[in-house]
Order: C-alpha cells, then structure tokens, then sequence
C-alpha cells in the first residue's frame, strides 16, 4: 500500500499492510534538508522540498503543511517576531486584540492575498503536483481557542472567560468564519486533511471547554468535513479532562499529547475513534534509545488496540536520533492493522 | 467567617474587588499590613495550588486568583515598613529565557511565588543571560526561576547558568528551571538546582531551595 491507502483504509475501518506514519515534524524537517527554520516557515518551496525529502527518508505516510501558530494572525496584522532558526511566534506584550474594542473593526484576510497564509496555499499546491498519490497532503489551520488566543494574547484571553464570555463568543465566531475560509482554500488548493490545532484548549478546563470552545470546534469540524476533507484534531498538552468532548467532535483522527494516557483517550472516546500518538517527544523519543522507543510506541498501540496511527505526542523535536524515528518507522511497518483486532465486547477498546 | 478567613475565600474564587475591600476594610481595623500574607493569602493560594495539582482548577480559575491576591498584596506591599519589608521570603528573579516568547506558564509561576511571599523581578520574555545577571546583581536575588517551552531555547538555560558562574554570583542563588520540554535530567545535566513540573511543584522547590 502506498502511504496515502494506508491512512485512508485506517481512517475507513479496513484492514492495512502497516500502521500509518503520521509524526508531526517542522524543524526537525528543516533540519534534515539543511535550511535554517525561517525559510522553512515562510517559503513554501524549502518547506515542500524539506517534507517530501524526509518522508520518503523517514518513511512517512503523509506530508504537511504545519509550521507555526503565527500564520492566520500574521495576515490579521498581529505582530509576530521572528527568528533566523526557530518557529516565528506572535509578540503577546503587543497584541493585536489587546483593546477588545478592534475586534468589531477586525476583517478576516482574504486566504490569497499575497501573506503568510497564501504560502501555505502555495505549499499545498506544490504538494498536489510532487506528492501524486503517494503521500496524504494535509493543511492546517489553528482551532477557535488557539487562533483566539494568538490574536488577544493568551493570558488575556484566559481571563476574558471569567471576565467577559460575550467577548469570548465574539471573538472565537470571527475566528471560526477566518478559519473555515482557511481551510476551504486549503482543501482547494490540495488538502485531503486539515489538521486543527487548538493548544490553548487544553488550558481552559472542561467546563469552558464544553460550554465555550466545542460549540466552536464542533462547527470548524463539521465545516471542513462538508468541504470534503477529512479532519485531525490536536491539542498539545494535558487534555484529561476534556477527552471525552474531543472524541464527540467527530474528527477522524485525534492526537493525544503525551499527558493524556493512551488508554483513557481510547475509554472516552469509544472503539472507532483513530487515535495517533503519543510517546512523550523529549523524554521518550529524543532522549531514548531505539530499543525504548519501539517499546514504547507498542504500548501505545497495546493501548489503543485498533485504529491507530503511529507518531509522537507533538512535534519531533529537532535533534531526535535518527535511529529513533527510524525506530517508530519499524514498528509502524510491522504491525498491520489485522494483529490486534478490538475484541467484539471491548466497548473500552482494550486488547 | 472571620476577615482571614472571608479574605481566603475571596482569593479563591478570584474576586478581587472584593478582596480589595476587604483588605482596606481589615486595615482600618488595625489589622497589620504584615499579617495578611501567612492568615490569609499564602493559604488562599495554597490552596488554589492544591486545586490546581487535583485538576480541580485550571488555568483561568488560577489566573483570576492570582488576581484576586494581587490586589491585596498591591495594598499591603507598600505599607511594609523596616523588618517586615526585608522580611519576604526571598527574591525571585523570574523570565522566560532567550529566544522563547512562551510566557503564560512564567506568569503563572511568578504570581503564586508572590502570593507566597517572594519579592518577584520578572524580567518577561526573551530574557538575555546578561539581562539575568544584571537582575540578579540589581535586586540581590536570592533564586532565579527560568521557563521554556521549545527544546531550542531551553538551551539558553545553561548560558544563563554560565553567565551567572562568570559573574561570580553562582554561589549566590539558587537556579531553578521549569516548561513543557524540561526534565529533571536536563535540570541537572545543566547545573540547575531544581526543576519545577508545575507551578505548585515550584512554589515548594522555591521555599526549599531558599531555606537550604
């Protein structure tokens, strides 16, 4: 099976030769092919280059576009700095929204105008002629509570669900209109999956989560979805206590950071959900050995059982040993998804 | 309910008009500025602490609490006269270092330091190792707390270690070191005196750290 089958024949429910390959990587990408992070965040040339080389090196089962949280507030005019060799990140003393009353004058950039966010498009285009059908081309976009907090300043916005919910409902309804606009362009443009990143949410609890950020999260998904992609969810950090909402969105992947057991994601969010992750980046991935790594990413499986993508909790941190991604690869071609079967009563999912 | 006690509460629950008035009120009744701090709110925020090591609070919930504390301690700092002013339980040089502009985890770490009692310098973001030492050296800091969330940054971590040795003020504080990427390991491997998995976890390593 080619890398692009494989993920959607897990993605489906069918039975596939290996375990898709799916790890997020920006700068450990930028690294492999010797460019300085900055060009690979802001020309789509270096970063398409960057993805296809360490895919096909690395045995990767999709390419993305994933570079940094800065892009759709980078073209809302926010202030973003950026660095020679890391990922360009927005300047919060200086934030955009720090006067909540911009945000009924604020426009949404048009996708193609020429910013950062139109690069991405590029990317993606580029992809669709280099990658064929080998590889799944996935796009992303950030998540309500992430976009929120690049444009308000996530201190802030932390204390606007207390001290003002309406300006909170605002806010993410104009991010949830730039984002869906977003992704539409990317899927135009390329894109069979769009990947959501919505860090922040996992800051904020269950009760805002459920009462302020899945009714957003919930439309995002259900928009992308009508426009014919497929959807991924990540959430960075410690998401126990909002799992159970993350599997009622209806994504078809879910990524669980290292912080959220395996086992738990699989316990509330039932048997179908795939779920991708989550061996710890720094300490399990780059710190460990081969031997360790193989080891722990069969006891995620071991957790997950069925419907599982291989891949690290977030990004693989730029100086992982080679032999330990390689590692993660071999475990990923020799399990196909005939091996560990749900039991037909394990409505818990557990082998 | 007593003052302390309604004042506990108030910090809780991230009220912090009411803590203000509360605390004005307590003032006009003689109580001395220096009392505040261990009846009432170094326990209000040991307990948001607790909630928030039990998944109980999360980060608006701290956030607004710490609030809440600093508007008391806002009152009550400049009323400190003499041994109660010297009296913190140390200065705390906090930043997030160079190159990171991930700040909120700092933030929230600097705020329950001065809620327990330390004298807190934040210098923010992208905190050179020479703007530390000059902290340090400015303020007379008895501990440095810095954060990083990327594994490319938290190598400037040991350049701030470095540059305090070069200074000649290693002896002097005590290092500790925090943010989704660091590890205990990498605590130490650098030089640091502590790693702090959460900011309860380094509100305890701090009072540790400054009583040894």
């Amino acid at each position: 099976m080619k890398g692009r089958e494989r993920i959607l024949a897990t993605l489906d429910g069918q039975p596939a030769d290996a375990l898709p390959f799916m790890p997020i990587t920006m700068m450990f990408a930028a690294d492999h092919v010797g460019v300085k992070y900055l060009e690979y965040a802001t020309d789509y040339r270096v970063q398409v280059d960057a993805q296809l080389r360490v895919a096909e090196d690395y045995d990767f089962d999709y390419v993305s576009v994933i570079s940094d949280p800065a892009c759709e507030a980078a073209d809302c005019g926010a202030s973003v700095k950026f660095f020679p060799d890391q990922p360009p990140a927005l300047d919060e003393e200086n934030a955009l929204l720090a006067d909540k009353g911009k945000l009924s004058t604020l426009k949404a950039p048009d996708p193609s105008s020429g910013g950062r966010m139109h690069n991405r498009l590029k990317a993606l285009s580029l992809f669709k002629r280099r990658a064929g059908g080998d590889k799944s081309i996935e796009g992303w976009v950030e998540g309500p509570c992430a976009e929120a907090a690049d444009l308000r300043g996530i201190n802030a916005l932390m204390t606007d669900f207390y001290d003002d919910p309406g300006f909170v409902s605002g806010l993410f309804e104009f991010v949830l209109e730039l984002e869906l606009a977003f992704g539409k362009a990317q899927i135009a443009a390329g894109a069979e999956l769009i990947g959501i990143g919505d860090a922040a949410a996992s800051l904020v609890g269950p009760k805002f989560y459920e009462e302020l950020v899945w009714p957003y999260e919930t439309r995002l998904v259900d928009g992308l979805r009508a426009s014919g992609a497929r959807t991924r969810l990540h959430i960075c950090g410690n998401t126990r206590s909002i799992l159970a909402g993350m599997g009622r969105l209806g994504c078809d992947i879910v990524d669980l950071d290292s912080l959220a057991p395996v086992s738990q994601g699989r316990r509330e969010m039932g048997p179908r959900q795939v779920l991708l992750g989550n061996i710890d980046p720094v300490r399990a991935l780059r710190n460990g050995t081969p031997e360790s790594v193989y080891d722990a990413v069969a006891e995620c499986h071991r957790e997950a059982c069925n419907r599982f993508i291989v891949g690290a909790g977030c990004e693989v941190p730029r100086d992982t040993p080679a032999a330990n991604l390689r590692a993660m690869a071999r475990y990923a071609r020799e399990h196909g998804t005939a091996e560990l079967q749900p039991k037909a009563d394990s409505s818990r999912g557990l082998p | 309910m007593s003052q302390f006690e309604e004042m506990q509460q108030a910090i809780i629950d991230g009220k912090a008009p009411v803590v203000k008035e509360l605390t004005e009120q307590a003032l006009r009744d003689g109580v001395k500025p220096a009392e505040f701090f261990p009846k009432a709110i170094v326990p209000a925020m040991n307990e948001v602490g607790r909630r928030m090591r039990d998944c109980e609070f999360f980060i608006p919930e701290v956030l607004i609490a710490a609030r809440a504390a600093r508007a008391a301690t806002d009152i009550l700092r400049p009323l400190l006269v003499g041994d109660e002013a010297s009296r913190s339980a140390g200065t705390v040089v906090c930043c997030t270092v160079k190159g990171d502009l991930h700040d909120i985890g700092k933030n929230i770490v600097a705020m329950m330091l001065e809620s327990a009692g330390f004298r807190i310098v934040d210098l923010g973001v992208d905190a050179s190792p020479e703007k530390i030492v000059q902290a340090v050296q400015e303020h007379k800091a008895n501990l440095v707390a810095m954060s990083a969330l990327l594994t490319t940054t938290m190598v400037n971590m040991k350049a701030g270690i470095a540059a305090l040795a070069s200074a000649g003020l290693r002896d002097h504080v005590k290092i500790m070191v925090g943010g989704a990427p660091v590890t205990e390991n990498w605590a130490r491997s650098i030089g640091a005196d502590g790693y702090g998995k959460d900011a309860p976890t380094a509100v305890d390593l701090a009072r540790s750290l400054v009583a040894n």
